[in-house]
């Protein structure tokens, strides 16, 4: 199935707004109920590509595309659909405000506990989780830009107040889930003898090299990483001592708020500080989700609207330096050696010697992230595609599964992760993740993007059609979901659940991946320097003939000849103007002159033929 | 309620689309009357096909009323004296259809004094009390008519009204609409002179499109897909230029298409126009039917 990313976000929003908006009232929370994460992920559904891309706006209600409208029919018409989003996002962030004027980032109902007949407490489930921080984030800056941008459009005073105290809401939870982050970030420091250690020895030494050379090496590589770790100052990490030297480390976050981290000292007003539970080791799940909601705090939309205050930039600066140290470390390690990569050992071991291919995709990520910043060669790329590919073929999503596929069960029910330190207020506690497949699908495209070179573009872009196709098949067909994610009982024949709700988890991450497309198809098409080259001397050909017959030609009037060569001429003009954005079009067009000139020639040929 | 129907030139289809509005309305059950202010070219007999008042009436029109030439204006029951078969009689449910038509030659107002001031506002309190919509045709551009209308509501400040400004789907008339509203001697301008709070007014004002050429419209079936392209790429233009010059979708009550019917005749669109002769395209008369239910929804005044 080929990918159309704006008939397909339609599509989705039409089934979002159906499956929210019912009978006139909007319903949260999906098939995991309601919570911090759940409801911003439902949100996000809509706010996302209204604030990504410019045909999806929402906020300028005078513009609002047509197709756009009929896919959001349920919820009004363009000014409905806007006063409609303005109230549910005042219920959203009045609702995750507690009391004493703190925003709340509790994970609820995604909690599990590890044990099934555990019950889990009251305080646990107001545990903040990281997730939640990364998905505010983009949902606060999301809001923030859309009522930037939707406040020109209004007069009445009542919706101007209401805007105003949103942004301010809006304001203060971003500001809140930046300081979350910034508390929940660590650095787990370890001896190279201990279990960690050597775990974390085994998966960068590849080629069998003598420990102590790999260790000498690994160290000198990660100097840099280190000094920029040791020279942190606000929120949790900054206390490890890795002045020595020996120790080796990793950094990342958490799941949560770190046990005993320090509040952070800031004139913003973000309430109480929350203490944490969480453990003080860094988790490669919530350190790629966080890494990926922290990137919009950056992005060119972000600094052009200037959605941030100076307070609120002194701490996205410190959330940027952890972003780019995690990022660095994890590059380094999982492309240390000369080798095989580490990240190429498929499956992923966790210096806690856990193993997945969950963990793999999550490295993935990260590589291609760095990729994406160092404007890597394709060779690089190369390496990461064939990653990308085998873990599509583990995975059971380009191949089929048989019965009883161990694979299967990383789509559901999901990866369990295990929530260290949530045992102090009750049972211990797991996060499920299940969205493999999407997380996998949204790596390749975004590899795609900037792939250099023709062949190596359209090796990922057939991998991504045909994940694609897997998840499209995982699509809700009937219900009030119909229309939305996630149904893995569709594809894999071992899953017996059967869910009637969505589940906003995995529906969210799809809309993120159809923008990220639709962005990538916006813009230019990838074109070699030797298709313009040849366009160029063939141009040069066609308009050295054209200039030919011009002189030849004597002028008579009232001959249809004229004409033919003016829209010879018109079109070698406007290959000239495309040449350098579309040679193959252009080409296309000298192709079709090249041929009128051809045929006038032939026929003067065949005139002087006579004898 | 009082609706005044102006436009920012002529030839929009203002009387075209203010009577239909006013025919739909009779036949969702409400009484209705249409005023002919438009004193240069009283032709809105022509449309309802009364022949007597085709061009306006020789006795007793509005403008020998206004001048103080007769206690009350001629009224004309178009359910019992338009030559259409059609119209000849009042359907099931229907309300009343009155027509107020002008006088036959009588040329536009020369001047704007208390009596007649005095008098219009009589008058439309009189028929405020009577019908349930009374349409007045403001004619086209800056004139006195439209301003006798916005001194004579500042008198009568218990009785709502609104505007309905129709503009055709171009570049010009784009920029003409907003002018006539915003601009130097515009609706607001002139309004607040009167003593209008301009806010308030501008509350009270909504914008009608006409002749529109709807990208998907079946009109266009016919062109290249060139054409198409070209088209659509315009009509985004044109959106964005409404936007910026405030006459948007926020702003926009309805739009009516471009209907051949309009085009060659003005007339009124009948159900047997759309469903016997199919003259004339269903489109068109939902239009129709919607614009006459706006009109009297607050729901769809309140805007932003």
């Amino acid at each position: 199935m080929k990918l159309q990313p704006r008939q397909q976000l339609l599509e989705l929003w039409e089934a979002a707004a159906r499956a929210s908006y019912r009978d006139r009232v909007w319903t949260w929370g999906g098939r995991d109920g309601s919570n911090s994460i759940s409801d911003a992920e439902q949100l996000l559904c809509f706010m996302y590509p209204a604030s990504e891309l410019p045909g999806f706006r929402l906020d300028t209600p005078d513009e609002t595309a047509d197709d756009v409208l009929a896919a959001l029919a349920v919820l009004g018409d363009s000014v409905e659909i806007p006063k409609l989003l303005l109230r549910v996002m005042g219920q959203y962030l009045r609702t995750y405000t507690a009391d004493d004027g703190r925003p709340l980032f509790s994970g609820g109902s995604y909690f599990r506990p590890l044990d099934d007949e555990a019950k889990v407490t009251p305080e646990q489930l107001q545990l903040d989780v990281v997730d939640s921080f990364s998905m505010s984030v983009t949902l606060a800056l999301g809001t923030l830009g859309f009522l930037k941008v939707f406040r020109q459009s209004v007069r009445r005073e009542s919706i101007r107040r209401e805007i105003r105290e949103l942004e301010d809401l809006a304001s203060k939870r971003l500001s809140a889930a930046m300081a979350g982050l910034l508390r929940s970030f660590t650095v787990n420091a370890f001896d190279p003898g201990s279990t960690a250690g050597r775990a974390l020895l085994r998966t960068v030494n590849q080629t069998g090299a003598p420990t102590r050379r790999v260790l000498d090496d690994l160290r000198r590589e990660l100097r840099p990483v280190r000094a920029g770790l040791r020279d942190l100052t606000i929120g949790s990490g900054s206390q490890v001592d890795l002045d020595n030297e020996n120790l080796l480390f990793e950094c990342g976050w958490t799941w949560g708020i770190v046990k005993d981290a320090p509040d952070i000292v800031t004139p913003l007003d973000i309430g109480p500080q929350p203490k944490g539970v969480a453990a003080d080791t860094p988790f490669l799940y919530f350190t790629v989700n966080a890494l990926v909601g922290i990137a919009d705090l950056f992005s060119a939309r972000t600094r052009v609207l200037s959605l941030l205050n100076d307070d609120q930039i002194t701490l996205a600066q410190a959330i940027q330096r952890r972003w780019d140290l995690t990022q660095s470390y994890w590059r380094t390690i999982a492309t240390y050696g000369r080798g095989t990569w580490p990240l190429e050992d498929i499956p992923w071991r966790t210096v806690d010697e856990k193993e997945s291919d969950y963990y793999s995709l999550g490295v993935t990520a990260m590589v291609v992230q760095s990729l994406v910043n160092n404007r890597a060669a394709d060779v690089d790329l190369g390496r990461v595609a064939a990653v990308l590919e085998e873990l599509a073929v583990r995975a059971r999503i380009i191949r089929r599964a048989v019965p009883g596929d161990p694979p299967v069960l990383m789509h559901s029910p999901g990866v369990p992760i295990n929530l260290n330190g949530s045992d102090a207020l009750g049972p211990h506690l797991l996060w499920v993740v299940s969205d493999f497949a999407i997380t996998l699908l949204k790596r390749t495209i975004w590899a795609a993007s900037i792939a250099q070179n023709t062949r190596m573009r359209e090796r990922l872009v057939a991998l991504a059609d045909q994940i694609w196709r897997h998840i499209m098949l995982r699509r809700h067909t009937d219900g009030s979901a119909a229309g939305l994610w996630d149904q893995p009982g569709n594809v894999f024949t071992d899953i017996e659940v059967r869910d009637e709700e969505p589940s906003w988890y995995f529906s969210e991450r799809v809309v993120e991946f159809l923008v990220s497309a639709a962005t990538s198809s916006g813009e230019p098409p990838l074109r070699s320097p030797q298709l313009v080259e040849l366009a160029l001397q063939m141009l040069g050909e066609a308009e050295h003939l054209l200039d030919q017959e011009l002189v030849t030609r004597p002028l008579i009037g009232g001959q249809t000849i004229q004409p033919k060569l003016r829209s010879i001429q018109a079109s070698l003009q406007r290959a000239r103007a495309i040449v350098s954005d579309r040679p193959a079009t252009a080409q296309a067009l000298i192709n079709d002159a090249l041929l009128g000139l051809e045929r006038l020639s032939a026929a003067r040929d065949s005139a002087s033929e006579a004898i | 309620m009082l609706v005044f129907a102006i436009s920012d030139k002529g030839g929009t289809g203002r009387s075209v689309t203010g009577t239909n509005i006013v025919y739909r309305h009779a036949l969702q059950g409400n009484d209705v009357c249409y005023l002919d202010f438009d004193f240069g070219s009283p032709t809105a007999g022509a449309i309802f096909s009364v022949s007597a008042v085709a061009r306006g009436t020789r006795e007793n029109g509005l403008h020998h009323y206004l001048r103080g030439e007769c206690p009350q204006p001629r009224r004309v029951d178009v359910w019992a004296e338009s030559d259409r078969e059609g119209l000849r009689a009042r359907p099931p449910g229907a309300g009343r259809l009155v027509l107020l038509p002008g006088s036959e030659g009588g040329g536009e107002l020369s001047a704007l004094t208390d009596e007649v001031v005095g008098r219009c506002v009589q008058l439309l309190g009189r028929l405020d009390e009577e019908f349930d919509l009374c349409v007045v045709d403001v004619s086209a551009g800056r004139s006195f008519t439209a301003e006798l209308v916005l001194a004579a509501t500042v008198r009568m400040p218990a009785i709502p009204f609104r505007w309905l400004v129709f503009h055709r789907w171009t570049r010009q008339h784009i920029i003409a609409a907003d002018g006539l509203v915003t601009g130097a001697d515009g609706l607001l301008d002139v309004g607040t002179r009167f003593g209008h709070d301009p806010e308030d007014l501008r509350d009270r004002i909504r914008f009608v499109r006409t002749a529109v050429l709807e990208p998907d419209a079946a009109e266009l079936v016919g062109l290249r897909d060139e054409q198409r392209a070209w088209l659509s790429a315009c009509d985004s233009e044109l959106r964005e230029l409404a936007g910026r010059h405030g006459v948007g979708r926020t702003a926009m009550l309805g739009k009516i298409p471009l209907d051949p019917v309009l085009q060659w005749r003005e007339q009124l669109i009948t159900d047997e126009d759309v469903l016997a002769s199919k003259i004339a395209n269903a489109e068109t008369a939902a239009a129709f039917d919607d614009l006459a239910k706006k009109i009297v929804d607050d729901s769809a005044w309140e805007g932003l």
